[in-house]
């Protein structure tokens, strides 16, 4: 069997529901941000595909850029979530209410 | 060779020149890491002049080059850019945000034991991303420029490291800022794959390329992955410019960062959110089968945000939220504008009036909020802290006071003239329904802004027993305030410069 372009947006569109799913569900902070990554690959293993099956190498090029931004952002996230786990002891959402009305 | 004739072609021409105020924001931003070097005595006093003034030279020279060479028309950087009168403008607008922000970080950071030059470097760059952003045509572009201003937003809302609600504040908006990159990303693949597919006709191998993306969609408009791509790609942007449903993080972000912050991303982060869905949804998508689509979806997602944003704001005592929902009603309106530029051309330039005009009075509103509040997180931001605000400092008084009335969209005030242009582009496209949720969400704002101005001026809090010190504002400090209320009353009577500017 060969794999082909539906394969692969099969594997990414599961990737992105997971992703997306565990954000929306998930308690944790380190878990949603696991799984905010997880969305992240799941457009890059797109734009992966489409290149591929499409001839062109914009997608492929695209992902470089992606992948450094990722590398930026989880940077800058992990230092806010050990800055906050410093303070407060603990990085569960529901434990995170000091901001309310 | 092709490659090497197109870097010849590149460098003959000189395209660097046409970007030479982002440059110049970034060498700025740079420099002033080198101040701090060089005197690390002085820097606290030094960083934050250079940092405005240098801004100051870069705006008058923009402004000065539109009068002397006019405004550049057209693709540049290989389809990268698209220069225009509206990204000029947009130019403008972060140009003089970023400079008022600036002052606020001065005000804000004094006083407090945490370092302060960098919240004005990154400050700077992002103000230089969001000036390419207004002006990019190309999704590459956007997504690089997109992420250079959200997370330069992540470390500026957590910015007070030393206060747990300060970093709350910034984890909220790095989850829900990364799920919006996360959809933005994802509708971008997709929109890519369609256009790319070579067995469609009018295939192109430029997917990511605005102009070629629209070219394609002219003639597969309801191709089911374009479609799904484009919606993904406008959650992703309706969760940065923060309208209903995707406003959840509003209130507790704009309440735990730090005033500066808070104004920044109220208004450079919202008109970048609304630059782009102009970008896209009126020159982008603006194909008829998308259309039938956004239309109804984008006025669908107005008039829950007018009527969330106001109902909400009614009860609420903290000013930061205050403003956070509010702001997501005036959102609303920026939306609609939007929408009705979909069928009526000039109501792109009625957004950015608004984009302006609302500028204009949350800053002077903003700048009223820093010298209000206290050292201490939560303190002097709750409504009663404003009671007698004109009693204890009538300059104060009277610079909140232009600037709630101007967003509340009282008549002599700029805010007024914005919220006519969108009601006058909404009629013209027919948007009737919008239309009346709009008139309707103005009456209702009038109650909690005149609460606010009553507390200032009247001061019967439900607390008047408790002694509230007068504040005093040094000379220096007035400048700028003055000039934002100026500015505010002054548009509101005389609309030529601005519109001059916009080129209405």
């Amino acid at each position: 069997m060969t794999v082909g372009l539906n394969e692969f947006l099969a594997i990414s569109g599961l990737l992105f529901a997971i992703g997306f799913t565990g954000v929306l569900l998930r308690r944790n902070t380190l878990v949603i941000y696991m799984c905010l990554e997880i969305m992240l690959s799941a457009a890059i293993l797109a734009l992966v595909g489409f290149s591929r099956f499409n001839n062109t190498m914009d997608g492929n090029i695209f992902v470089f850029f992606i992948i450094t931004v990722a590398a930026a952002e989880v940077a800058v996230g992990l230092a806010i979530i050990v800055a906050l786990f410093r303070h407060r002891q603990t990085i569960q959402v529901e434990d995170l209410n000091t901001l309310k009305n | 060779m092709d490659d090497l004739q197109y870097f010849k072609d590149a460098a003959a021409s000189n395209e660097w020149s046409l970007i030479w105020p982002e440059i110049s924001v970034g060498l700025l931003a740079l420099s002033l890491l080198v101040v701090e070097m060089l005197v690390p005595k002085m820097k606290n006093r030094l960083v934050p002049m250079i940092a405005m003034i240098g801004l100051s030279v870069i705006t008058v020279t923009l402004v000065l080059s539109w009068v002397g060479m006019g405004v550049s028309y057209g693709e540049s950087f290989a389809g990268l850019l698209f220069q225009s009168g509206f990204g000029e403008s947009m130019r403008l607008f972060f140009l003089l945000g970023g400079l008022f922000i600036c002052f606020l970080g001065y005000v804000t950071l004094q006083g407090r034991a945490i370092p302060r030059v960098e919240f004005f470097h990154i400050v700077l760059v992002v103000t230089a991303a969001l000036m390419l952003l207004a002006q990019s045509n190309h999704f590459v572009m956007i997504f690089i420029t997109l992420e250079t201003v959200t997370i330069g937003f992540y470390i500026l809302v957590s910015y007070f490291r030393n206060q747990p609600i300060s970093l709350e504040a910034g984890l909220k908006y790095l989850i829900l800022g990364g799920l919006s990159t996360g959809l933005l990303l994802f509708g971008i693949a997709l929109l890519y794959g369609a256009a790319g597919n070579p067995q469609l006709a009018g295939a192109t191998a430029e997917g990511l390329n605005l102009q070629a993306l629209r070219a394609f969609l002219l003639n597969h408009g309801d191709h089911t992955l374009a479609v799904a791509g484009m919606l993904l790609v406008l959650f992703g942007i309706a969760f940065k410019v923060a309208v209903f449903p995707f406003q959840i993080w509003v209130p507790d972000v704009y309440q735990g960062a730090p005033t500066a912050v808070t104004a920044f991303l109220g208004v450079c982060s919202k008109a970048a959110g609304f630059a782009l869905m102009i970008i896209l949804v009126t020159r982008t998508f603006n194909v008829e089968t998308m259309t039938s689509i956004t239309v109804p979806l984008l006025s669908l997602m107005a008039i829950f945000s007018l009527l969330y944003g106001n109902l909400t704001a009614l009860t609420q005592q903290n000013t930061k939220r205050l403003m956070g929902l509010s702001g997501i009603s005036h959102a609303g309106f920026l939306l609609a504008g939007v929408v009705a530029a979909v069928h009526v051309d000039w109501a792109v330039w009625a957004v950015v009036f608004y984009l302006f005009s609302y500028m204009f009075s949350s800053f002077a509103v903003f700048g009223v909020m820093a010298f209000v509040e206290g050292k201490n997180p939560g303190e002097g931001e709750e409504l009663i802290d404003y009671t007698g605000l004109y009693q204890r400092s009538p300059f104060l008084g009277t610079v909140l006071g232009i600037g709630l009335g101007s967003l509340a969209g009282i008549p002599p005030l700029v805010g007024f003239i914005g919220k006519a242009l969108v009601f006058i582009a909404l009629f013209q496209a027919g948007l009737y329904v919008l239309l009346l949720v709009g008139a309707l969400s103005v009456a209702i704002s009038i109650f909690y802004y005149f609460g606010w101005m009553r507390t200032a001026f009247f001061g019967d809090g439900p607390d008047t027993e408790k002694d509230y010190p007068a504040i005093e504002v040094p000379l220096p400090k007035r400048v700028p305030l003055a000039i934002i209320a100026g500015i505010t009353v002054f548009l509101g009577f005389i609309q030529v410069p601005l519109a001059a500017v916009l080129g209405l």
